[in-house]
């Protein structure tokens, strides 16, 4: 319920990770407790998405490694990270246009029942899943392709929410969304706030950043530029740490008092 | 009709999957209530077929509603007759600026309509509730430093130029006194205390059936009342405002060592599942609540003190210190106590307040209650 310090669930020790000539991580470290939606923030190239993938599976650092709950985990796949509770939704979404939303919230992962497909069971958690993140959806039976961009985010959230995540690591998700989608998909991610879920969001919009998160982390060129709590930091302190007017290091500006 | 109402707008079919009715029974209700004027329908297509989009009638027209918390944006669509029929909330970022604010608002309100299959040409007339004292004759927000970013802004300078339709505007407690009046708790009352405790602090006072705006619109700036002379320095620049003491931000600051980063939803929600250091945080913010109050109970005499905004979420948590505190520091009358009741709207107060103001500037609200 509360957002207790306590230990994180995702650790983030000393990534690395280069392409070739680009160093895409440098020396990252980042905590994502429970209960708590974790900002990445940063300009284009600055590694957000990288970041996104290794904590997600989806990419192996050079070096460094994550953690859960404390202990070093290797993550081959996102397969691999989903098992281990953490859940990732990317940009494409992924997502059957052609399929119903209940085939795409089970697919590769569908219920069973003595060997055929128990429809009534997906349909039901279904609904329970969309309910969770109140997500407007007018039709579980409809197919993907007739959805608006908001309600495929929500479509593409509640898949990850099937396997009962502990973290959620979401990847843009308000990129190239109108006003009223972004406001769902905003009030999704307090959603998954509420019901205890670590939520990692990606997003170069800081407003909508701001609005959400607990804390801000930016990144510039690869490394961790800077730690916000979300309720003291300015929009100019964030512009600072992105376009690399304070100097380079995390502790470049703890987070200050609110009064005085 | 509650599904068409929460999504403005839908294809039969898709109102068959919602209600879980089969599309035979979703075509004759209908129908039906197509023949009563409730619903309207328009041939659409979806997904290259044929099908009925259904919304919720319009006669005369709509009226939008917008409400600006510490955190959050409201925006409602309602048609002349009150009932609603498109809604939608953001949260907001902590000093969120008027600029962004307002173009962010039009922007949702635009989308809402459209999501309802009407155009703006439709749209008589929008109200507008911002958490700082308005002027309500010029529109301007008089404070300085209350609502940072919002200082001395025009909203319907702005939102007129953007959205081609008046717009009026009210401080955002005198819309929820306002709503808690016409469709609330305070129904058939003449003087009522409005008190709302959110992220801010703040009131809105009805003397004789109307909301009391003093000189400037400063009236009932009940966050503002000084109740600690040592207290810590507030946003307005004052020691020891109620609002420095019992406003979200103060509130969290004091669960921070030991909870951790916490938004007002936790505070709440912990203090429901009975953690006592949240529990103490919002029974200590009703006493406070109370010191304050008595002292506009003493002034102004109300018929009722309605209790609004985020923080009368916790009930009894919040109002049984908020009661007894306030009965012991208001002159004993004949009469009893001074009731104390919870907002009937709850959040939607202000946005409702909002949408009462805008229907009351279309002047559409007399007529209708001579015609109905």
């Amino acid at each position: 319920m509360s957002s207790a310090p306590g230990a994180p669930v995702l650790s983030v020790r000393g990534v690395s990770l280069n392409y070739g000539a680009v160093r895409a991580l440098v020396d990252v470290d980042l905590d994502i407790h429970a209960h708590e939606v974790v900002a990445i923030v940063g300009d284009i190239g600055a590694g957000k998405s990288t970041l996104a993938r290794v904590m997600s599976g989806a990419l192996t650092p050079d070096t460094g490694h994550i953690e859960v709950d404390g202990t070093p985990v290797t993550m081959p796949s996102t397969r691999a990270a989903r098992d281990l509770g953490i859940a990732a939704v990317f940009q494409d979404l992924a997502l059957a246009e052609n399929l119903d939303v209940v085939q795409n919230l089970f697919l590769g992962q569908e219920l069973r029942r003595g060997g055929i497909l128990d429809e009534r069971r997906m349909e039901r958690r279904a609904w329970e899943v969309l309910s969770q993140l109140a997500a407007r959806v007018p039709s579980v039976r409809a197919p993907v392709r007739a959805l608006s961009g908001g309600q495929r985010q929500a479509v593409a959230v509640a898949r990850t929410l099937v396997g009962d995540p502990r973290v959620v690591v979401l990847d843009e998700p308000l990129a190239s969304l109108g006003i009223s989608q972004t406001a769902e998909v905003l009030n999704m991610v307090e959603r998954l706030r509420e019901s205890g879920l670590g939520v990692v969001m990606i997003s170069h919009s800081m407003v909508d950043v701001q609005a959400v998160a607990d804390r801000i982390v930016v990144l510039r060129l690869g490394r961790i530029n800077g730690d916000f709590d979300a309720e003291h930091a300015s929009y100019e302190d964030l512009i600072a740490a992105i376009t690399g007017i304070t100097p380079t290091g995390r502790a470049a500006r703890p987070s200050r008092p609110a009064t005085l | 009709m509650s599904a068409v109402q929460q999504r403005g707008s839908l294809t039969q079919v898709e109102l068959a999957g919602v209600t879980g009715l089969s599309p035979a029974t979703v075509s004759n209700i209908v129908k039906e209530l197509t023949g009563a004027g409730v619903l309207a329908t328009a041939p659409t297509s979806r997904s290259g077929r044929r099908a009925q989009q259904v919304t919720l009638a319009r006669n005369l027209g709509l009226v939008g509603g917008i409400h600006f918390g510490s955190r959050s944006l409201r925006v409602t669509i309602a048609d002349v007759a009150q009932r609603i029929v498109a809604d939608q909330r953001m949260p907001l970022p902590p000093d969120h600026r008027a600029d962004a604010g307002l173009e962010r608002a039009s922007l949702l309100l635009t989308e809402l309509v459209d999501s309802v299959g009407a155009t703006m040409s439709e749209v008589l007339a929008v109200g507008v509730g911002v958490p700082a004292p308005v002027d309500p004759r010029s529109g301007r927000i008089v404070s300085v430093g209350v609502l940072r970013g919002w200082d001395g802004v025009s909203v319907p300078e702005v939102l007129e130029r953007r959205l081609g339709v008046p717009v009026q505007v009210d401080n955002d407690s005198n819309l929820g006194a306002l709503a808690e009046l016409r469709h609330g708790a305070a129904r058939g009352k003449q003087h009522v205390a409005y008190l709302k405790v959110s992220h801010g602090v703040g009131s809105g006072l009805i003397v004789d059936g109307r909301v009391f705006h003093g000189r400037t619109g400063a009236a009932g700036e009940f966050g503002h009342i000084t109740i600690d002379d040592n207290g810590p320095i507030c946003r307005c620049g004052n020691r020891g405002c109620l609002d420095a003491l019992i406003g979200a931000p103060a509130l969290l600051r004091m669960l921070e060592s030991s909870h951790g980063h916490l938004t007002l939803s936790d505070v709440i929600a912990g203090a429901q599942d009975g953690d006592p250091g949240c529990r103490r945080v919002i029974s200590d913010a009703g006493r406070l609540l109370a010191v304050a109050a008595a002292n506009t109970c003493n002034l102004f005499d109300p018929e009722l003190v309605v209790v609004g905004g985020r923080l009368a979420e916790a009930g009894p948590i919040l109002l049984d210190t908020f009661r007894s505190v306030l009965a012991q520091r208001t002159l004993p009358s004949t009469a009893g106590p001074v009731e104390v009741v919870v907002s009937e709207l709850g959040t939607a107060a202000e946005v409702r307040g909002a949408l009462a103001l805008a229907l009351d500037h279309a002047g559409i609200a007399q007529s209708m209650a001579v015609a109905g």
